[in-house]
């Protein structure tokens, strides 16, 4: 299938899920007629909980979504690794950390805008940590590197989390770690969108460096791309796109590593062809695992991360054990 | 059901010490201030604020094993769930170790209350508290309700609401209220949705009394909540809904005027 053709039908799948996300909520899918049927008091409620609640919802689960998709693909094209992904990498990790150290410091309740600034601080200190420890070492130096910043970031939360003043920092964390896009309002969206727009300008630009970058860096600099340039694009982009992505939402994974192999077998391996459809993908599954955490009967809401993470994990052993099966 | 192993027979214990938030308001409560050695560093903030300065001039204590084996109490008062690692080493070591169950109706607390007296020698004083709740509780009987006054209980942060059976519920309908989450059909968590279908006349917030930044502040707060329930949140001391001491029922009274300044704003026209 060629890539205008996959992303068409995509988009088409998208605008489907984001009309469903604005209908469904904790008792079931809505009809659309509740906002024309009933009395005013009744009308005025379902107006109100589709437009300051259900409709922030959506256009975050999309576009937090389409920035995990874009920046794994990105980074799956630039360190030619089937297995990055921002939340490997430790991307997603610095991310928390820089939110963490927003909320527990005081900042963030004076200024507002300082959540998603630090979380991207805090997810371009982690990248470009990553990079320079295991870029260009193969896939293994990659992960461990990846694995070892994580592992960083993670003690900077635990560390914040021991001093932090508050005795209710560890439970407030813990929830907000697990990932959730549940009760977000304009208030963070409108916050968090601009950063994440950006990161996706820069990052959507990267498709033909990145198809030369596959054939070798030195065939890359001969054909005239701007290698450090290349490299700060990949970092910012990500950074900006995950950082504020994950300061509004916590810790949601996967989505990087999935999107990615759910369209190469559709559109070749070819990274300009898979970064849009990885970006509509991305969001396509976000914005349906935010209705399935609405929709499905559990006691309690399921939170986002979690249902992300138990669909990934079982995923990324799958790729592992592929990639197993190719080496040996 | 209170454990009580190692407790010495006959004399009451001279010097107390109090581990956890909800002993620590019986403690303060029941003995003055010369007989209590400390209590848990909580109580200058999160505990009852009606107590709040006289935890500020008794000393406190983080909770572990070595501050207590160091100031050598005649008594420890802790609670079912303080760290376990804590309890078992003072245990072990053999200090007198009292256990103290949270309350969940006016019944518990009473029994709660009076056996905590019992421990401390303190039966005289428990007996005078018990009474005022009895009052309070009778004042608040002899006044019902036309329309009992819908509440949510909520923590503030998580989506964890006080439930049936719980304190939070007795204290809200003594005070002529009804518990949303304790109806039937009721959904099991704080969901902004939900709640603004049940549409509950009056939320109460969890208060956060210390001054620490922390996620849930009032900026952090859904602007739906704020434009629908300005004026019709209130915030409310976790630690004395959610422990079983006889201020829980001065606290049902405040509810209930509270209750009372809702209606009156909301008659005016």
């Amino acid at each position: 299938m060629s890539a205008p053709r996959l992303s068409l039908v995509l988009g088409v799948a998208l605008v489907l899920a984001m009309a469903l996300s604005l209908l469904a909520g904790g008792a079931g899918v809505d009809s659309p007629r509740i906002h024309f049927a009933g009395d005013v008091q009744a009308r005025e409620l379902a107006r109100l909980i589709l437009f300051e609640l259900r409709a922030p919802r959506t256009l975050l689960a999309v576009m937090v979504g389409a920035s995990l998709g874009l920046s794994g693909a990105v980074l799956q094209g630039y360190t030619r690794n089937p297995l990055a992904e921002p939340g490997l990498l430790g991307v997603s990790s610095g991310a928390a950390l820089g939110a963490v150290i927003a909320i527990y410091t005081g900042l963030g309740a004076l200024l507002p805008l300082a959540i998603p600034v630090l979380g991207l601080a805090g997810a371009l200190g982690a990248s470009l940590l990553t990079l320079a420890l295991g870029g260009g070492g193969g896939v293994l130096v990659l992960i461990l590197a990846g694995a070892a910043v994580s592992g960083l970031m993670l003690t900077g939360v635990a560390l914040a989390l021991n001093l932090a003043p508050n005795p209710y920092a560890a439970y407030e964390i813990s929830q907000w770690l697990l990932g959730s896009l549940a009760d977000r309002s304009w208030d963070q969206a409108l916050l968090a969108l601009p950063f994440m727009v950006a990161g996706l300008a820069m990052l959507a630009g990267t498709g033909r460096p990145l198809n030369a970058l596959s054939l070798g860096e030195l065939q890359a600099a001969s054909l005239g791309v701007d290698l450090p340039a290349l490299r700060w694009r990949v970092l910012a982009g990500t950074a900006l796109a995950v950082g504020a992505a994950t300061s509004v939402t916590g810790a949601v994974g996967f989505i990087g590593l999935v999107a990615p192999h759910l369209v190469r077998p559709l559109v070749g391996h070819e990274p300009a062809r898979v970064l849009l459809p990885s970006a509509l993908a991305g969001a396509l599954l976000l914005v349906a695992a935010d209705i399935a955490t609405r929709l499905l009967p559990m006691p309690q809401e399921l939170k986002l991360g979690v249902l992300t993470g138990l669909i990934g994990a079982p995923f990324f052993i799958a790729l592992v054990l592929r990639l197993k099966r190719e080496v040996t | 059901m209170i454990l009580s192993p190692c407790i010495a027979a006959g004399a009451a214990p001279a010097r107390v010490m109090s581990l956890n938030l909800c002993t620590d308001q019986l403690l303060m409560a029941l003995l003055p201030p010369e007989r209590i050695v400390s209590i848990s560093w909580l109580s200058r903030t999160e505990g009852d604020p009606a107590q709040r300065d006289l935890a500020h001039a008794i000393p406190v204590n983080r909770g572990s094993a070595e501050e207590v084996l160091r100031a050598a109490p005649d008594l420890v008062l802790a609670g079912r769930f303080t760290t376990s690692a804590t309890r078992a080493l003072l245990r072990r070591v053999g200090v007198p170790l009292l256990e103290v169950d949270s309350a969940s109706d006016w019944d518990g607390v009473r029994s709660v209350t009076r056996e905590v007296a019992l421990a401390l020698g303190a039966e005289a004083r428990a007996e005078s508290l018990i009474a005022g709740m009895d009052a309070d509780l009778a004042w608040l009987a002899a006044r019902p309700r036309a329309t009992p006054v819908r509440v949510l209980g909520w923590s503030g942060v998580g989506d964890a609401v006080p439930g049936p059976g719980t304190l939070f519920d007795t204290i809200v309908t003594s005070a002529g209220g009804i518990n949303i989450a304790s109806e039937p059909g009721a959904p099991a968590g704080f969901d902004l949705e939900a709640v603004l279908r049940a549409a509950p006349d009056l939320l109460l917030r969890g208060a956060d009394y210390s001054d620490a930044p922390a996620w849930r502040n009032d900026a952090a707060l859904h602007r739906v909540l704020r434009r629908i329930y300005a004026g019709r949140m209130l915030t409310y001391p976790e630690a004395v809904y959610g422990c079983g001491v006889p201020r829980a029922a001065a606290q049902a009274r405040e509810l209930s005027a509270a209750f009372d300044r809702l209606g009156a704003r909301e008659a005016r026209p």
